[in-house]
């Protein structure tokens, strides 16, 4: 196996599909990243926090091979990427849906085209097949009523659901989700992370860089902290949020209004999830 | 000073046949100039400059000198130098649609490169080609948004057929005038002229509008 193994998550059924390896990347003189080694397994939800600016969006970008690397490797599923080879970037794009900020649907599309674009072009899928697929895809997030709408009729939150279903849609390995509330109104967060929630609940592999608190430590399985192009601290949500051992990370919680007192009787966007078993069960 | 606008009802069947060539000739020329100057604009945004160099000299020459040197040069030259004769018809087709064709390759590529990068990594992240990218992101939205452009060419275009008649090719304005000289009426030639023209031109300007806002892509 090529995968570095993080040792705190190494339990029986752990199974590797994305690893970043001493990852690195440079916008001129600026390090977006800098050495950042993470491990994704197989059924994980693992969250990316931070402060704006801290590489968790690079790193995605470098996961969906969006971006060139400086430094280091990115295996997926055990093979590395190569943003050079465009057939080799292409297929691992194939394998993993990415949600953007800006939701950026097709705007000359349909909410039904835009599930149907990719099926029909990158899978060569009967067009009815493909539409079949969308339709239960819309279902699923909430929106069969809108198939035929344009993404200009949508709100936000609906733009940015049909965006997870055009994702969906291409049956992906993994999901990576960068910052996919950020641009939303707060009254449509709600329904786009508890679509999320669904997806985790199902067993959907997810990377989600998020300012969503509530969501890192309601539904993540594993929480990374950013900081200046490095990871500074990683853990189960409960040790991030309340026990955090690097000043740094209790420092930018606090920013945030996090205190670990009020933590258990939070208002949340998501329901309390049903204890989830860690399929990664390696407890210190 | 009388008027003698029965020369006009006279003249009315030639003046009809020459306004039936100017739509033809623009007709045809926009059906060349179209793809023409897609490939064109695909050309210039080509990372190879053995591909981008040809198109971008063969754009930035026909937008700089003037139209009608342009179709005299087509008349002249060719013949003379490189021994292509062409009819004065294939003429000047073939000087209205490289003219055109250059500025509707700078409409479509000022539209490519309006689309912002964001729906290039959309189309990346569900495993689409670039081609397929251009092609079903970016191309249709980018035509959408210089509708109003290429419009403006159309009505452009329309009227700059008028110069193919230097070249004895029998559009609107050569019929005319060759009525004005045979008859001496200059005024009431003139203003049938300008009328016709208007009456074929305004309504095609407002049909471009219509169809700028029916097919609108709002963000």
């Amino acid at each position: 196996m090529n995968y570095r193994t993080n040792s705190k998550r190494v339990g029986s059924d752990a199974r590797p599909i994305l690893a970043f390896e001493n990852v690195s990347k440079n916008y001129g003189s600026v390090q977006a990243l800098n050495g950042v080694s993470l491990t994704v397994n197989r059924g994980e939800v693992i969250c990316l926090i931070g402060p704006s600016g801290s590489g968790k969006s690079t790193l995605l970008r470098c996961a969906n091979a969006l971006e060139t690397l400086d430094g280091g490797l990115v295996l997926f599923d055990g093979q590395p990427v190569d943003v050079t080879n465009a057939t080799s970037a292409r297929i691992v794009r194939q394998h993993m849906g990415m949600v953007f900020q800006n939701f950026e649907l097709f705007p000359h599309l349909t909410a039904i085209r835009n599930i149907t674009i990719g099926l029909t072009t990158v899978l060569r899928l009967d067009a009815a097949v493909a539409a079949e697929r969308a339709r239960k895809l819309l279902l699923k997030v909430g929106l069969a009523d809108k198939a035929d709408s344009y993404p200009a009729m949508l709100s936000g939150g609906q733009q940015q659901r049909v965006a997870i279903a055009r994702a969906l849609a291409m049956e992906p390995a993994l999901m990576l989700f960068d910052e996919p509330t950020s641009a939303l109104d707060p009254e449509t967060i709600g329904e786009v992370l508890s679509v999320m929630k669904v997806l985790a609940d199902e067993g959907m592999t997810m990377v989600v860089v998020t300012h969503e608190m509530d969501f890192a430590r309601r539904v993540g399985d594993w929480v990374v902290v950013f900081d200046k192009g490095r990871i500074i601290e990683e853990g189960p949500p409960y040790q991030i949020f309340e026990a955090a051992t690097v000043e740094r990370t209790r420092d930018f919680l606090s920013h945030l209004g996090w205190h670990e007192e009020s933590a258990s009787d939070k208002t949340a966007h998501v329901k309390t999830k049903p204890t989830k078993p860690r399929k990664t069960g390696g407890k210190k | 000073m009388t008027f003698q606008w029965h020369v006009i009802w006279e003249s009315l069947p030639r003046l009809l046949d020459g306004a039936l060539m100017t739509v033809w000739l623009s007709v045809v020329t926009m059906l060349i100039a179209i793809p023409g100057g897609l490939v064109l604009a695909f050309m210039r945004l080509s990372r190879l400059r053995v591909v981008s160099l040809p198109a971008a000299s063969f754009v930035e020459f026909f937008r700089a000198t003037p139209l009608i040197l342009q179709i005299y040069w087509v008349y002249y030259v060719l013949p003379a130098y490189f021994d292509i004769q062409l009819s004065q018809i294939a003429t000047a087709i073939l000087g209205l649609s490289c003219n055109i064709s250059a500025f509707n390759s700078e409409t479509f590529r000022s539209g490519i490169v309006s689309i912002r990068k964001g729906q290039w990594n959309a189309g990346r992240a569900i495993g689409m080609t670039e081609n397929q990218i251009m092609w079903h992101i970016v191309l249709p939205q980018a035509v959408m948004r210089v509708l109003p452009a290429l419009a403006t060419t159309w009505v452009s275009l329309f009227k700059d057929t008028s110069l193919v008649s230097i070249i004895s090719v029998a559009d609107l304005s050569y019929v005319s005038l060759k009525i004005r000289s045979e008859t001496y009426r200059i005024l009431e030639v003139l203003t049938a002229m300008a009328a016709i023209y208007w009456l074929m031109g305004y309504p095609q300007a407002k049909i471009v509008d219509w169809l700028h806002r029916r097919y609108k892509v709002t963000e």
